[in-house]
């Protein structure tokens, strides 16, 4: 079970703490493991509590089997078995597209079980009104508490338990409360509507009412206790062959990199993504969070080549998808072009299970900068109704008609520079394009410009660095010229010469642009280290030439 | 002993609920002649005289009282809640047309202050007792629910009519009734499960709306007064996003066409004057009796979006014979919005005739996204246009309906927050003269809109609730072929 994909969920929904919102959730088919469910998932944001609150939950889940299973409290024969289902729901809920209320209805079925035995009573009665409010509390969850309670009780009247749950769920699909049959039947209820549920899925679903069956054949043949609790050690262990089996393909489906990301960038822990992402596999998006957080802590352009580039595309995915993508929209917002950011995080924002966190909170500052202080102000009090972000939204709330604050702020400050760029559409060129309007507007965001500078490159387009640099730091407030850009520019002088269709420049335009002469020494150093052969190069492995030279894109 | 302490108790709680929800009129409150600052804006508004409730907030204040007619009324954190009874009967003292005075009073440093005192006007032209809507975050191209529902406007009552949670999460918009006869209903579902939905009394009916011969599927419908025919248009439509314009998003067509679809015979037919190749024809709209219809046309131009700004539509109408639906050969423009440089978008005539509102704003058709749409209204006995000076604000105000006896409008609005589309509603008397519009009645307003996350769009007056079930509704999208809707 990787903790991050748990910490994921958090970030698909927003427990907030509004009669609206809580009575909204419960008075929907299963509203009541949905309201668990997320209650829970909230404290989530930190990985190692998402694992522990989850395998508590699975632990529990495995005593309540145990406890309608056995016979008394010495009874350990069962045990094994017990821990079945929670093996198979274990593997299950690590598939984000089934909601974590397929384990909370389970749990709210394997309480009304517990429950159930000990009523001693007017049996029928209570099971046929326990059947119909778990149906409306957990869903068709409840199906798999008239299957138990049927099997424990054996009688001809128990049958009523599964006709009262059947009923339950003509009910909910004539009254359009489920849209189809399976969803008022089977666990399909709990997964995403636009997506098809794993069949692997119905392990957890199909364990707890086998289990209570297997229990109530083995107590009827009267084996002895070890020999009873060995075969159902050895039943769980065969139970891990399949379960194995699935978690892998889950792995598969649904690679858990992202999220991992995610973890880190929501959490503006940009040494721990940095970290995260060189221990994984080169690929444009990993790049992408890679570049992103060197962004934030102002070392993109010094530190980019530390680490493995192939192409501008490791900086940012080109795309013109404006659907549902976080990372996008954290990448634009890191880039300073703050409209696409709005424009990504608000589709996402509204497409996922309730309103992701941190796409609520990019939404809440673009309006900030933007001076929609009444629609910031509706974010931000959605936010403070979370417990999570609560101080986060009751900081930003001095900006809330303040103009002179959210100029101040660096963040703020700085992205309502970039909004009164030229006017275009955005994302419908390519983010380079969007970039030059924006430094026009405001050239001292420098994490604009370093995205602007390493993006060509990059691409290694010298023609167009040149220019970006005789545009943008050319003016006596302009930064210094990175090392990176300083080294392309010594390499582009000399080679320039020797280019069609090049106007050749010398080293004293790189002089003027901020070259300095320790840089056109070194690259006297790399090009005798080039003649004498790979050894000789290693210690060039982080300049522009090596790059231009060696990396492919 | 136990009915003694039962009645003791029900006692208790009925003076203690009396003693909060009534009190007297604050004695020695000094006065000012400053306005009470209140959300929603309900000073000098004309209400009908079936309304839910007008419940408001005063801002920025937790004590205060409301003398509203002869009754006193005190805030619940800040909120003045009328008891349905009581509205009502404040609603039945201006049954001669009157207006109920509202004084509000605010409690600071121990003393009362009275502000200056507002009316409620209310008009006996009886408000439709329903209207319907979609519920949508106002975005861009995402949304994870989004549904139809449907208010009654004498209550807070508020029904889905369908949402899309039952219909694999997919969009669905267009919501249009025959002059408010909730049996006559048409919407369309996109993406998966889509199609387009005729409910005719009682029948339901999945349509697929795309032909050879048409850009695309059936998009803006209005229904023909006969119920026979609805108008639709067929448009190729995109949306980007601004980097910086108040606007922030533009909608616009790179093709569009008006068509006539037969209820009966599942054709459509068009005239060589609603299809151009030259032309973008869009928001087709009949005349209440039947024998005309209008829609809005602009010249094309190309490429787009490059050109959108130079997009701007006038008003046209083409005669339509319903006995054999064919067209007029002539196009007659009925407001020429181009030549003053501006655009007109969503048309639409009141049921006597004689007035036709319209969004009128700079450019382009998808006015919501416009800050500077206003409403107007064309004479059409004399062909007079003039702006709706009363109802419109500084933002958008956009797509309206008229009520069926033609004496009420809704229409769209982000005067309050500049996103969050919400729906006002206003009077207009036979002479056109529109009265300042009220917001949706709520509960606890200022709280119910500040917690809304969604646009309310295509609002839609409809003289009784839409009585389809959603189950019906969710089989025949999800289960229906459809019929093929074919070209005459």
């Amino acid at each position: 079970m990787n903790p991050y994909a748990l910490a994921y969920r958090e970030q698909q929904q927003l427990f907030i703490f509004d009669r609206t919102y809580l009575l909204g959730t419960l008075l929907k088919v299963g509203g009541l493991s949905t309201l668990l469910a997320r209650f829970i998932v909230q404290f989530f944001w930190n990985p190692k509590v998402a694992l522990v609150l989850t395998l508590l939950m699975l632990a529990l889940s495995a005593y309540m089997t145990w406890a309608y299973v056995r016979e008394s409290r010495k009874d350990w024969t069962t045990l094994p078995l017990s821990f079945i289902p929670a093996v198979f729901i274990g593997v299950s809920i690590s598939d984000n597209s089934l909601h974590f209320d397929f384990l909370t209805s389970i749990l709210l079925v394997q309480a009304g079980l517990l429950a159930f035995k000990s009523i001693k009573s007017k049996r029928t009665l209570w099971g046929t009104l326990l059947t119909i409010f778990l149906y409306f509390t957990a869903g068709p969850a409840a199906i798999l508490f008239a299957l138990c309670a049927a099997v424990n009780e054996k009688s001809l009247k128990s049958l009523c338990y599964p006709a009262v749950a059947a009923a339950c769920g003509v009910i909910a699909y004539l009254t359009a409360l489920v849209p189809t049959w399976t969803e008022a039947f089977t666990p399909v209820f709990h997964y995403d509507l636009d997506a098809t549920m794993p069949l692997m899925h119905w392990g957890g679903w199909i364990s707890l009412p086998a289990t209570v069956l297997v229990c109530q054949m083995v107590k009827g043949l009267h084996f002895k206790r070890w020999p009873a609790f060995a075969s159902g050690l050895v039943l769980l262990l065969l139970a891990f062959i399949p379960a194995n089996k699935f978690s892998d393909k889950i792995k598969e489906g649904q690679p858990n990199l992202g999220a991992i990301f995610e973890h880190y960038t929501v959490n503006e822990d940009w040494d721990g993504l940095i970290k995260a992402c060189k221990k994984a596999p080169w690929l444009p998006r990993t790049a992408n969070y890679l570049n992103m957080a060197l962004a934030w802590k102002g070392e993109l352009a010094e530190n980019l080549l530390k680490y493995d580039q192939h192409g501008p595309d490791g900086l940012v995915m080109t795309t013109q998808d404006r659907a549902v993508d976080v990372a996008q929209a954290h990448l634009m917002f890191a880039m300073g072009n703050v409209a696409a950011a709005q424009d990504v995080a608000f589709n996402t924002l509204s497409s996922l299970h309730g309103f992701c966190p941190a796409m609520l909170k990019i939404n809440a500052q673009v309006e900030l900068m933007r001076g929609s202080y009444e629609v910031a102000d509706k974010y931000l009090s959605l936010l403070e109704k979370a417990p999570h972000y609560r101080k986060w939204a009751k900081e930003h709330r001095k900006y809330l008609y303040d103009d002179a604050a959210v100029e101040a702020d660096p963040i703020l400050g700085s992205g309502r520079l970039n909004l009164e760029a030229e006017n275009h559409f955005i994302m419908y060129t390519n983010p380079m394009t969007e970039l030059f309007p924006i430094l026009d507007a405001n050239p001292t965001d420098r994490r604009t410009l370093e995205y602007g500078l390493c993006y060509l490159l990059l691409a290694k387009d010298l023609n167009s660095v040149k220019h970006f640099i005789e545009d943008y730091y050319s003016s006596p407030d302009s930064p210094e010229l990175p090392r990176i850009g300083q080294e392309a520019m010594v390499f582009y002088s000399e080679y320039s010469r020797n280019m069609e269709g090049v106007e050749p420049f010398g080293l004293d335009w790189c002089y003027e642009h901020g070259v300095q002469p320790e840089t056109v020494n070194r690259f006297e150093e790399y090009k005798k280290a080039a003649v004498a052969g790979s050894s000789a190069l290693r210690r060039f492995r982080e300049t522009y030439w090596y790059y231009l030279v060696h990396k492919q894109i | 002993m136990r009915m003694n302490r039962i009645t003791t108790i029900l006692i208790f709680l009925t003076v203690t609920l009396a003693a909060y929800s009534c009190t007297g009129r604050p004695e020695g409150a000094s006065q000012t002649d400053k306005e009470a600052a209140i959300f929603p804006d309900y000073k000098d508004v004309t209400v009908p005289a079936n309304i839910a409730p007008l419940n408001f907030s005063v801002l920025g204040e937790k004590k205060a009282v409301l003398l509203a007619g002869d009754k006193a009324i005190k805030s619940r954190r800040g909120v003045f809640r009328f008891s349905p009874r009581k509205w009502r009967k404040l609603l039945e003292s201006c049954a001669d047309g009157g207006a109920i005075e509202m004084t509000v009073y605010t409690k600071k440093d121990g003393k009362w202050l009275s502000y200056r005192s507002f009316n409620i006007h209310v008009s006996q032209d009886r408000i439709d007792p329903w209207f319907s809507y979609r519920l949508i975050p106002p975005g861009y191209q995402g949304w994870q629910e989004m549904g139809i529902y449907q208010r009654n406007l004498e209550t807070y009552s508020e029904k889905a009519i369908l949402t899309n949670n039952l219909t694999g999460g997919n969009c669905m918009n267009c919501h249009t009734y025959r002059n408010g006869d909730p049996s006559k209903m048409v919407f369309h579902a996109r993406a998966s499960f889509g199609g387009t939905v005729m409910v005719n009394d009682g029948k339901v009916e999945k349509l697929n709306t795309q032909t050879d011969s048409t850009i695309s599927a059936l998009v803006y419908p209005y229904w023909h007064p006969s119920g026979e025919y609805v108008a639709f248009s067929v448009n190729k439509t995109l949306q980007a996003f601004y980097n910086h314009d108040p606007n922030r998003i533009e909608v616009y067509d790179q093709a569009s066409d008006v068509v006539v679809y037969n209820v009966n015979s599942h054709e459509i037919a068009w005239s060589p004057q609603t299809k151009s190749e030259d032309r973008f024809e869009t928001f087709p709209t009949f005349s209440p009796d039947g024998k005309w219809l209008y829609f809005c046309s602009a010249q094309a131009v190309s490429p787009m979006p490059d050109k959108h700004r130079e997009v701007r539509y006038g008003l046209f109408r083409i005669a339509f014979n319903e006995e054999n639906m064919t067209f007029g050969d002539c196009l007659e423009c009925v407001y020429d919005a181009p030549a003053e440089g501006y655009s007109v978008s969503f048309p639409r005539i009141s049921p006597d005739g004689r007035f036709l509102c319209f969004t009128r704003h700079g450019f382009g058709n998808f006015s919501i996204w416009h800050k500077d749409a206003d409403l107007w209204l064309v004479d059409l006995q004399d062909g007079s246009v003039k702006p709706m000076q009363d109802v419109n604000s500084d933002d958008v105000d956009s797509f309206h309906t008229w009520s069926s006896d033609g004496r009420w409008m809704v229409f769209s609005s982000r005067r309050d927050d500049g996103l969050y589309t919400k729906p006002y509603f206003t009077h207009v008397d036979s002479e056109g003269n529109a009265t300042k519009p009220f917001l949706l009645p709520q509960k606890d307003p200022a709280k119910y809109y500040k917690r809304q996350m969604k646009s309310y769009n295509l609002p839609a007056f409809t003289t009784d609730k839409v009585s389809v079930s959603k189950r019906k509704l969710t089989d025949v999208l999800r289960k229906s072929a459809g019929t093929d809707v074919k070209v005459k």
